[in-house]
């Protein structure tokens, strides 16, 4: 379904993403991993334009080419189709819960009002939220903010979601309840590409792993194959070095 | 001791003031918003040579003292608009001319009040907007104006507060506001104090009225900004978006 | 090419004023600046009464028109002298009066600068000073003092530049300033070249404004500067 090969990018003399190829396919649930600094973000922000690529092919829907040369129109339709979860949540401050929800399929998909609110109301009660649905979000805590982000993202009903670290902005009581949502998203078959340092969670939900050091990819295939039999030397280290913690 | 009577009469006849002097705030407000607005804009589109006059406009202003702004457009505006439509320009309404100069005068602050408002609405929710598929200038109508304007507003009121103790100099350009009035009265019966503790009674009055409807609108319209339940981990939750913020800055540009 | 050589000519004739202008700004730079301190530590300590008269006083003085204070005091403080001192003051020179009321704006502000600048030091510093064995009047000094002197300073440029603008109304209770110059120097010229005088009027103010917003820009650097050193 989305194809990405070569992705390059950098910033002023360093160079950040090195290539990366990522095929993901419908009902995927991938998950990046990798140290910090390895360039898993900027490769999540550069796959959905939040930044321009400096080079490298996509193919997504009938969108076909270079990420140096989409379109305007290309651009818009390829956000359109993805949604993207933010590790800061980043809802908008001056709107309630449901408008939050509201406010794509408002302005980008123009839905008739009423329309929209059932729409929301339905991606709110999918994250367990519908009582919250007129809270601002300095009203609502960390994860309660960072579910209603979800709901924003999915009920535009896009391809793919993509989550970019949901859970590191969160104390740790409020990580299980959007792992939770997430989990019951990729058990109903959402396509998902998740950026995350949570390792029990990407082994237990994802069919596929990629790991990434400084700017490459180093090994990708099935969350058995990564974490119990990796092959690169460097996989290794990285897990015994996380995995020990939990 | 004071003359009580007389400062009885003093309030009585500069109440016929009230109205001009609110005038001279109200309409000097209303048109340095978008002129302001449009500066600020410029300024932050780096809109080129656009942008060079803004700056150079709000250093001059403020960095000069009001009573030379009023004495340049008092002496020179009249003569200019004389050139245009002849002797009548002689004869417009001199609060024409306070409009003028608290407008240009408030434009100034006014602009870099808009500049930051519009700069501290964070980044990650312009993102946000553009990944549930809006158009910019939806984002900037829907979401980023509306948080600009509520945060604006505190700096809005001490605005209008300087511009109410600004107008206190309309005088000299012979409009009759409350200083102008009570300016006469103390002359007239060369009873100086008396008349000054009463014309001071009418701008705190006038003041406290503006800060109190100020005070509310911020209360009303920033309601999205108030807290129900306590957050115990707002403070963390601060520090992490800082260093991320920081973190994605050389991106950004 | 005829208004430059007017604004050359008008300038000359105002700078020799500027020491009131300049006598005026700084008495009160200096006299304000101690009274504001003395209403911060009104404001942050700890008596409740305290804390609500200088509150009313911050607000009373911030909703006061400058031409309304000088008036305030040119009248009232003979008054007061008089009335409950016997003393005779009506005899002071003028510029005295704009100095004290200058000193009564420029305070509150200052007040809440020095305040403002007080509570955003981290006072868990107070209590590692304690720890490592500072005296308070030491941590005051040495740890807060020139943190706070760093985040106020560019308030205090802003209140500076306002006092600074506000001196400008000495004029109106008969000293002769620079305004007053440039009025006199107009009806000289039965009302000619108006807008050039006072134009120059404005480009002095413009000056003395940017002087200082630019001196303090510079010990704000020179300030950064000595902390970065000492933490290497």
């Amino acid at each position: 379904m989305l194809k990405i090969r070569g992705l390059k990018k950098s910033y002023a003399e360093n160079e950040i993403l090195k290539g990366i190829d990522l095929d993901v396919k419908k009902g995927d649930v991938i998950t990046i991993i990798g140290p910090s600094g390895a360039g898993k973000t900027t490769l999540l922000r550069n796959i959905t334009t939040l930044e321009s690529a400096d080079s490298g092919k996509i193919e997504f829907e009938n969108i076909q080419g270079d990420y140096s040369a989409l379109t305007r129109q290309e651009t818009k339709k390829l956000r359109q189709s993805i949604g993207f979860v933010f590790q800061n949540y980043n809802l908008f401050n001056n709107k309630t819960a449901l408008q939050n929800v509201m406010e794509g399929l408002l302005t980008a998909k123009r839905m008739p009002k009423q329309e929209a609110r059932t729409e929301a109301l339905k991606a709110l009660e999918r994250v367990g939220l519908l009582e919250y649905k007129d809270q601002y979000p300095v009203q609502l805590s960390g994860g309660q903010q960072q579910r209603v982000g979800i709901a924003r993202a999915i009920a535009l009903k896009p391809k793919v979601i993509f989550f970019d670290e949901p859970t590191s902005a969160l104390d740790p009581e409020l990580v299980g309840e959007v792992l939770q949502v997430m989990r019951s998203l990729a058990h109903e078959g959402t396509t998902m590409v998740i950026v995350t340092h949570q390792m029990r969670f990407a082994q237990e939900i994802s069919n596929k792993i990629v790991f990434m050091v400084a700017g490459r990819v180093v090994e990708s295939g099935t969350a058995q194959a990564v974490f119990e039999n990796p092959r690169a030397e460097r996989t290794r280290q990285f897990l015994a070095e996380t995995l020990v913690q939990y | 001791m004071l003359n009580t009577d007389f400062m009885l009469q003093v309030a009585k006849a500069t109440i016929k003031g009230v109205p001009v002097t609110l005038e001279i705030v109200i309409v000097s407000l209303i048109l340095a918003l978008p002129i302001s607005f449009v500066f600020a804009l410029l300024r932050l589109y780096s809109v080129k040579g656009g942008n060079q006059f803004v700056k150079l406009y709000v250093s001059f202003i403020r960095g000069t003292p009001i009573i030379a702004q009023i004495l340049i457009v008092y002496s020179a505006f009249p003569s200019l608009l004389a050139s245009f439509i002849g002797k009548s320009a002689f004869a417009i309404d001199p609060i024409n001319y306070a409009y003028i100069v608290f407008t240009i005068n408030a434009v100034a602050s006014l602009t870099e009040v808009f500049r930051s408002a519009l700069q501290t609405v964070d980044r990650g929710q312009y993102e946000a907007g553009t990944m549930v598929g809006m158009t910019s200038s939806q984002i900037f109508r829907r979401i980023i104006l509306p948080q600009a304007l509520v945060s604006a507003l505190p700096n809005l009121t001490n605005i209008t507060l300087g511009l109410v103790k600004n107008s206190a100099l309309a005088f000299i350009m012979s409009v009759k506001d409350i200083t102008a009035i009570a300016k006469t009265e103390a002359a007239f019966n060369y009873s100086f104090l008396e008349a000054y503790l009463v014309l001071w009674v009418y701008y705190l009055i006038i003041s406290y009225a503006a800060e109190l409807i100020f005070k509310s609108l911020e209360l009303y319209f920033g309601r999205y900004r108030k807290q129900v339940k306590k957050r115990h981990y707002s403070n963390k939750e601060q520090l992490i978006s800082v260093t991320t913020d920081k973190r994605r800055s050389p991106a950004q540009g | 090419m005829r208004n430059f050589e007017l604004i050359g000519n008008f300038l000359l004739q105002l700078l020799p004023v500027i020491n009131i202008t300049l006598t005026v700004s700084v008495s009160a730079l200096v006299l304000g600046s101690f009274i504001g301190l003395i209403l911060t530590l009104g404001k942050i300590g700890s008596s409740r009464i305290l804390r609500g008269i200088v509150a009313g006083y911050i607000s009373i003085v911030r909703a006061t028109p400058p031409i309304i204070m000088i008036f305030l005091v040119y009248y009232g403080l003979p008054f007061i002298t008089a009335n409950f001192f016997k003393i005779n003051i009506e005899g002071w020179n003028r510029i005295y009066f704009v100095i004290i009321a200058l000193t009564l704006l420029f305070s509150a502000p200052v007040a809440e600068i020095m305040r403002s600048a007080y509570l955003s030091i981290d006072k868990g510093q107070y209590e590692a000073g304690i720890m490592v064995g500072m005296n308070k009047f030491q941590i005051f000094y040495r740890i807060i003092l020139p943190q706070a002197t760093v985040v106020a300073l560019p308030n205090y440029a802003t209140a500076l530049i306002n006092l600074l603008k506000e001196g400008s109304l000495t004029f109106t209770i008969g000293v002769v300033d620079m305004v007053a110059k440039s009025q006199m120097i107009v009806s000289n010229n039965s009302g000619g070249y108006a807008w050039q005088t006072y134009g120059s009027l404005a480009l002095i103010y413009w000056a003395l404004s940017l002087a200082i917003g630019r001196v303090v820009a510079l010990s704000e650097k020179a300030y950064q500067k000595k902390r970065q050193s000492i933490s290497i």
